[in-house]
């Protein structure tokens, strides 16, 4: 008989640096589910964690690297996508995953996420939405939703919220996919499908910072912020459900695009293989 | 066919993801081949979480109202027993005809009581005992005969030939309407499916199956199995963020005056690692251990 | 027998490199260094090496870092404005101890300034262009076959001392045809970075060694570090400990001083009895040589020092020479407002007398600025 009790058991301290733990985070902050959804779809596809290298960029997401044990490189400001690109390209043996959050992926990292989708290299990137830049003490993202107060928009958010996975699908990229942190089977799932994808994969987890943005604009607790996240969410399976109407603004979740194209770094390969073996040249 | 004087109400039930939509457009599609006028109407959309889709078919020379009343549904065609049981007063007593596939989803507002060994609430009737209060009906287990015609998603193709033994259209009609309905490659499995479905059904007015009931056990089986969870919380890592105690649906946890998670009721503990799964600081581990029960001394 | 090839000098720095190991370049097209990457384009993919165009300066040296800390020699090259964007990522190299070369084809600025035209005005900017104390070498050399040769060091510098190496060539440079030998190798074999070896628990990727160079983990050797831009502890881990953060950012500097004999080179030309000894570098150190023959064959003995490690400073060098020669006048030429002329004033004020010559007009410096210059000074 399956085993139904154990089936989801997994034992996360197999995965992250016990001596670096507790972690930095603030309590209740969505980032943690995160990473455990992510850890947890590593262990469940049986990747190696020698031959596994996460980079992370800069802010509170860009610290989780420190906590996973693998390769882990915690790089510059909005560059987490080039340097993974360097590395996946020099390495096509390694598991590259990305770790990022909105302003590092879509205000100062921006044009590295369309040219990533564009190229299709063989890499995941997780984009951690907690539509503020908590590092710095709570200013304004690209993913601030409407009227939002954060310290550099006192009177309110005015500019629109940037659709991360819009984006990432209209630049090109083969695998898109969003998840809220309490959907954490969905989310796993989801980083199954992102990691054995061939080709460069995107998922947006929306997250939650309670500490600031929570607090400042009266949104609850972690629990109540998770539970609103779920509530808003329209899962994309049911696209055209008789809501719609209802809830033009539900949040799509779930994998939104799913494409097969060739891969980045075996076409280059495939294309540069004439050149090799040639004399001469220049 | 002979000629329907006032409209024929069909009404078919089931789970989110099961088909419903499916079958009531394949029955909708042959109606109107037909010549007939037809109504569909239909609520969804709690698929995910598990809740019911019904959708109501009417059809006939002129339909007005495109809802079915209570105890006016001519066919309840059910593709979960227990949805099925909860629409058996809209069927029309002393005449309606009853097709219920045996398989069982348990929803979750059946499971009222989570705890260890503990029944899920779920419809006590036997199929025996409902089919012998209806007019005419079939406890029929489409799935299995859909699984073993090698695909499992053809199960309400059985129960579309089921339900062309109480409507009156010919067998090229239904054929060529549930092909219109689903994959070009499996046009061949689900015509096999109809063919099926509508012969078990031809048998008699009244018929179940013997799988039945053995259904219902195994699924007893799974979830009666006693279970001893551990709750080990590393106090260190805990930052006290509430949600293990929030996100319980025991509600077993609860905060120290340290502002440390920890375990209050242990009694009402299912084992459901939601707490592990959701701490942010993976503070919470869980681990399940089947009990097993004693050995049965031999009788002397 | 050797391979002569004419070859222009930014194409010298591409197969330098590839004969170093390099094997992975990521670039921008930029004015005038793109003959790098297209070279690099063509040759790479021949020895198994991968080329790609990034989407931007900053990402194409992130690109190159990514890689070399995948473990392959790894190259870029840029011009002024795409040297003052790669300055973010190449202080990442700095202090995370990360191999790279970085080729800076110097044109005229400041901003997008005069693209085509020759300049020197990122001597400064390749030093202290990140923020930061950070330790890093700039190589500069004056002829297509040092194009070669030096670029050749510069990866193997790279690698041996786990430090960014800036060549820095000036549009002239960059662009002239010269005849290379390309089996002048200086340094012969193929240099590569120290691998970490041994037990992988309690490995300290940042550990005190004797050289002061850590050596680097492979990833997939089973180390699993991390590797961070924040100041680091030996284990690899951000640190606020002030005596941890002093002494990883005094290793690094200093790790450049305990091989300071390995990285330091320049050249003399006729220094033995010099009055007057021009101090240049790049393409206006060509036109001191000539100018140091013209002047002599006037009478007037002048003598060149020529760094070809620009940083750190030959500095130990110069002092020697001008206590050796006895010169008495240090005559800087250098295509900017005067940047070399600090680092020369740094180390000679007071000592002898220095004369600046400077053009900031997109021409190259003649000989005869140079001899102009001392024939007044003389007289």
């Amino acid at each position: 008989m399956k085993d139904h009790l154990n089936e989801n058991e997994f034992n996360i301290n197999e995965y992250i640096r016990l001596d670096q733990m507790p972690h930095f985070l603030c309590p209740g902050c969505g980032h943690g589910i995160a990473l455990r959804a992510l850890l947890w779809a590593v262990h469940q596809l049986g990747i190696d964690k020698d031959k596994l290298a996460i980079v992370s960029g800069i802010g509170c997401s860009g610290r989780l690297s420190a906590y996973v044990d693998a390769n882990t490189y915690h790089t510059t400001h909005g560059r987490p996508l080039a340097y993974a690109t360097g590395l996946a390209l020099a390495r096509p043996d390694l598991n590259v995953i990305v770790i990022s959050g909105d302003g590092d992926c879509l205000a100062i990292g921006g044009n590295h996420l369309i040219h990533a989708c564009r190229r299709n290299l063989n890499m995941t990137c997780m984009m951690l939405n907690n539509e503020i830049y908590g590092m710095t003490g709570g200013q304004v993202s690209p993913t601030t939703s409407g009227d939002r107060y954060t310290t550099t928009t006192p009177a309110g958010n005015t500019e629109p919220v940037f659709d991360a996975c819009a984006l990432a699908t209209a630049a090109g990229a083969s695998f898109v996919g969003r998840e809220v942190t309490m959907q954490i089977i969905a989310l796993r799932d989801m980083f199954k499908k992102a990691l054995v994808h061939n080709g460069f994969s995107f998922v947006e987890v929306i997250s939650d910072c309670t500490e600031i943005y929570g607090r400042k604009n009266d949104l609850g607790a972690s629990p109540e912020m998770m539970m609103s996240q779920k509530s808003t969410m329209r899962p994309f399976a049911y696209r055209n459900t008789v809501d719609v109407p209802f809830r033009p603004n539900a949040m799509k979740t779930g994998v939104l695009t799913e494409v097969d194209r060739p891969e980045y770094g075996n076409a280059y390969r495939e294309m540069t293989a004439g050149l090799r073996g040639e004399k001469g040249g220049t | 066919m002979s000629e329907v004087a006032t409209p024929k109400n069909v009404l078919i039930v089931g789970v989110g993801g099961q088909g419903v939509i499916m079958v009531s457009k394949v029955l909708a599609q042959l109606c109107q081949n037909n010549g007939y006028e037809v109504k569909q109407s239909e609520v969804h959309g709690m698929a995910k979480r598990g809740g019911g889709v019904f959708s109501h078919v009417r059809f006939g020379p002129k339909v007005w109202s495109p809802t079915i009343p209570e105890g006016e549904a001519d066919v309840l065609v059910a593709l979960e027993w227990a949805e099925g049981l909860r629409w058996i007063n809209y069927l029309k007593p002393g005449s309606g005809t009853f097709i219920a596939d045996c398989q069982r989803i348990v929803p979750p507002f059946a499971c009222r009581n989570r705890g260890r060994g503990a029944e899920a609430t779920y419809a006590p009737q036997t199929p025996e005992e409902i089919i012998e209060q209806v007019h005419a009906g079939f406890a029929i287990d489409a799935t299995t005969m859909a699984t073993n015609l090698g695909n499992l998603r053809a199960a309400n193709t059985v129960l579309l030939g089921a339900l062309s033994t109480a409507l009156d259209f010919p067998e090229e009609d239904w054929l060529e309407s549930i092909s219109m309905f689903v994959p070009p490659a499996s046009i061949e499995i689900n015509r096999e499916a109809f063919f099926e479905g509508r012969a078990w059904a031809m048998e008699s007015d009244k018929r179940v199956d013997e799988t039945a009931a053995g259904l219902h056990k195994a699924h007893t089986d799974i979830h009666n199995v006693d279970i001893d969870t551990v709750v080990e919380i590393t106090e260190e890592w805990c930052k006290g963020c509430d949600i293990c105690v929030k996100m319980c649906p025991e509600r077993c946890l609860r905060m120290n005056d340290q502002l440390i998670a920890e375990l209050a009721l242990p009694d009402l503990c299912t084992g459901c690692r939601m707490c592990e799964w959701l701490c942010p600081d993976f503070a919470i581990k869980i681990t399940n251990t089947p009990v097993t029960p004693p050995a049965l001394e031999p009788a002397e | 027998m050797s391979e002569r090839r004419n070859l222009q000098g930014n194409q010298a720095c591409a197969l330098g490199a590839i004969k170093a190991g390099c094997r992975f370049f990521a670039g921008y097209p930029i004015t005038p260094s793109s003959e790098v990457a297209e070279a690099m384009a063509r040759e790479l993919p021949k020895v198994g090496g991968t080329f790609i165009q990034m989407e931007d300066e900053i990402a194409s040296m992130g690109a190159v870092v990514g890689a070399s800390m995948g473990g392959v020699k790894s190259m870029t090259a840029t011009s002024g404005p795409g040297f003052s964007l790669k300055q973010e990522n190449l202080g990442y190299a700095c202090g995370a101890e990360v191999p790279c070369v970085i080729v800076n084809v110097m044109r005229g600025g400041p901003s997008t300034g005069m693209p085509t035209r020759p300049s020197q005005g990122d001597i400064m900017q390749a030093r202290w262009g990140t923020h930061g104390d950070h330790a890093i070498i700039v190589l500069a050399p004056a002829s297509v076959a040092e194009a070669y040769s030096e670029t050749i060091r510069a990866v193997n510098m790279s690698e041996r001392l786990r430090v960014p190496v800036v060549v820095l060539l000036d549009e002239v440079i960059g662009h002239l045809v010269e005849t290379v030998d390309l089996d002048d190798v200086p340094e012969g074999a193929e240099v590569w970075r120290k691998w970490a070896e041994g037990p992988a628990e309690h490995f300290e990727p940042y550990a005190v060694t004797e050289d002061m160079v850590p050596p680097m983990p492979y990833p997939g050797d089973g180390y699993r570090t991390h590797t961070t831009g924040l100041t680091h502890s030996p284990s690899g881990f951000p640190t606020q400990n002030p005596a941890l953060a002093e002494a990883a950012v005094m290793r690094t500097t200093d790790k450049l001083v305990h091989h300071r004999k390995e990285i330091e080179s320049y050249r003399t030309q006729d220094v033995e009895d010099a009055d007057f000894l021009i101090v240049a570098v790049g393409i206006s150190a060509r036109a001191a040589r000539q100018s140091v023959r013209d002047l002599r064959s006037q009478g007037i003995k002048a003598g060149l020092f020529r760094p070809v490690t620009l940083w750190p400073f030959p500095e130990e060098a110069l002092r020697e020479t001008v206590k050796t020669s006895g010169a008495k006048t240090v005559i800087v030429p250098e295509m900017n407002q005067g940047q070399l002329v600090l680092e020369v004033e740094r180390l000679l004020a007071g000592q002898v007398a220095i004369e600046r010559i400077n053009r900031i007009d997109g021409e190259a410096i003649t000989p005869d600025d140079i001899s102009a210059k001392a024939r007044e000074v003389a007289s």
